[in-house]
């Protein structure tokens, strides 16, 4: 390894340890204290830790290939500029199905043992909630791994939005699906107004950004409180919302304490043509309200 | 039921092809693994399994290649392993001859889902010509649609639509084959046309139309009907 290298990992590391140290500080219960209290915290903290590191290696190899790259290309000919400058592109395009291949695989498999453990907790009522917590944690590090993938891949040019009309009562169906144990364990009410229009966006796009917003709502407001999730036409535009009975917005929040997820939603609905709003609700809690381009269809006539 | 015929997990990470293949076990289905294309290719000609389930991004000899020499002598299903990401890559799987595909890390319980989809649409030789969904029933033979002691009713293509998707349910119908068999290919009909007579009828069918029971739009590719049958 590089000199350059070795000091990366070791920030690295740094970075995953204190990372983890603030992730417990200030998100794991009893908050502002480096305790804890709840042992299934320990599974989402040690989960945590290993997959900083790990992205942290990930990260270094991709710097060490990107400067063997680099001096591979500087000690090409000059004639071959573009050529080069087309390599490189590949090598973006290539690295980041490297990582993506690389982070998705292990959790795809973790999550498959984990349905092994599932079946033989069955009995074990005790051991059955960690195992859903470890499974929970996992899905939940997976779409973590997916939004900041999808924000590399925009930001490096490597993927344009391809939007198509999507029926809002279909993106809040493929949010059901995304998110089983948020809908099992509260109440959440679905509403599409019968004139709303289909949106015009990238569906894989605006699901990330309800399933931030769903998934934010859910961990921002007490147990027991509903959700609500609606769609309307407003201005000839398509607009989401979710609905919560939280704390509302505190005043000097900044992304740190509102969490990754909001900051998510927000750039991925830039990306779609969208406007991203978070306004305190009437009544206590808050409104995620996501504007969204109308797709327009033709109108078609059939008498029968 | 004993079965006979094994399922085929062709995957080039052992970790997900052992634990796939235990869960598959678990649930009463036999197993053979490959953990790449070619040797995935060499499994299927030796044990003719019932189902084949397989990794499309995989050195050596990838899964487009093994859908291909698959689907040349045989009408096996197959169910595509794909990442986020890559929609491109399913599509192209799904031209090949591939049935469905399930997005990693998908959960085993719809992984179950869609291999039960795929399976009872292969056992179901002889087609009923009245289906069953819960309080929706369709029948094919006097192309009547009730739902619960509602009847529904149809135009001529809404019902085309509901028996194109139906009668594939549990897995996706392209926007390509739906243009096709409903429309005849006739020119000038696109997915929009389809987009608005399939909107016309779930409007129809649906009976809580946003929480949709029976038919979903699927990204980029279709539709799918996700209830199952009775």
């Amino acid at each position: 390894m590089r000199p350059v290298g070795k000091w990366l990992t070791m920030l690295g590391i740094a970075a995953s340890l204190g990372a983890t140290a603030a992730y417990n500080y200030f998100f794991i219960p009893p908050l502002h204290t480096f305790r804890i209290d709840d042992p299934r915290n320990f599974v989402a903290l040690a989960v945590f830790l290993v997959w900083s590191l790990i992205v942290t290696r990930l990260v270094v190899a991709a710097r060490e290939q990107a400067a063997e790259a680099e001096r591979r290309r500087l000690e090409g000919e000059a004639s071959a500029h573009l050529d080069l400058l087309r390599q490189s592109d590949a090598f973006k395009t290539s690295l980041l199905r490297a990582v993506s291949h690389d982070l998705t695989t292990p959790l795809t498999a973790i999550r498959i043992h984990t349905q092994s453990l599932k079946r033989h907790a069955v009995a074990a009522p005790e051991l059955a909630n960690v195992v859903n917590a470890i499974d929970d944690e996992t899905a939940r590090l997976h779409r973590r791994i997916d939004n900041l993938l999808t924000i590399a891949r925009l930001e490096a040019g490597r993927f344009t939005p391809h939007p198509e009309p999507t029926p809002p009562a279909d993106i809040f169906h493929a949010v059901r699906e995304s998110l089983p144990l948020v809908f099992a364990s509260r109440t959440v009410t679905i509403g599409v107004a019968r004139d709303c229009p289909d949106a015009y966006v990238d569906p894989s796009l605006v699901l990330e950004i309800v399933v931030n917003l769903v998934e934010n709502a859910h961990r921002a407001s007490p147990s027991g409180t509903p959700l609500e999730l609606s769609a309307q036409c407003v201005d000839g535009r398509v607009q989401l919302e979710v609905l919560d009975r939280g704390p509302g917005i505190p005043a000097d929040a900044d992304v740190a304490q509102r969490g990754l997820g909001l900051e998510i939603a927000r750039g991925l609905t830039a990306a779609s043509n969208g406007t991203f709003t978070l306004v305190n609700r009437q009544g206590g809690g808050a409104v995620a309200r996501v504007e969204l381009p109308a797709a327009v269809l033709p109108s078609v006539e059939e008498t029968e | 039921m004993e079965r006979e015929l094994p399922i085929l997990v062709v995957d080039d990470d052992p970790g997900i092809r052992e634990s796939l293949s235990r869960e598959l076990r678990a649930a009463g289905y036999d197993t053979i693994t490959a953990g790449d294309g070619s040797t995935g290719l060499a499994a299927f000609r030796v044990h003719l399994p019932e189902l084949l389930l397989t990794d499309l991004a995989m050195p050596v000899s990838d899964g487009f290649q093994l859908i291909g020499a698959v689907r040349r002598f045989s009408r096996t299903p197959i169910i595509v392993l794909s990442v986020r990401g890559a929609e491109a890559d399913k599509i192209r799987a799904l031209d090949l001859g591939a049935d469905d595909f399930v997005t990693k890390p998908f959960s085993v319980p719809e992984l179950l889902a869609r291999v039960r989809a795929q399976l009872r649409r292969r056992g179901a030789a002889v087609a009923s010509t009245l289906l069953q969904f819960e309080e929706l029933a369709i029948d094919l033979e006097r192309r009547r649609v009730t739902q619960g002691e509602r009847e529904v009713k149809l135009t001529r293509t809404e019902f085309a639509l509901l028996e194109l998707l139906a009668t594939h349910a549990g897995q996706p119908v392209l926007m390509e084959q739906i243009i096709a068999r409903v429309w005849d290919a006739a020119p000038g009909t696109t997915h929009d046309t389809v987009r608005v007579h399939m909107s016309a009828l779930r409007r129809k069918l649906e009976p809580d139309p946003a929480n949709p029971r029976y038919i979903v739009t699927e990204p980029w590719i279709g539709y799918r009907f996700i209830a199952e049958p009775d």
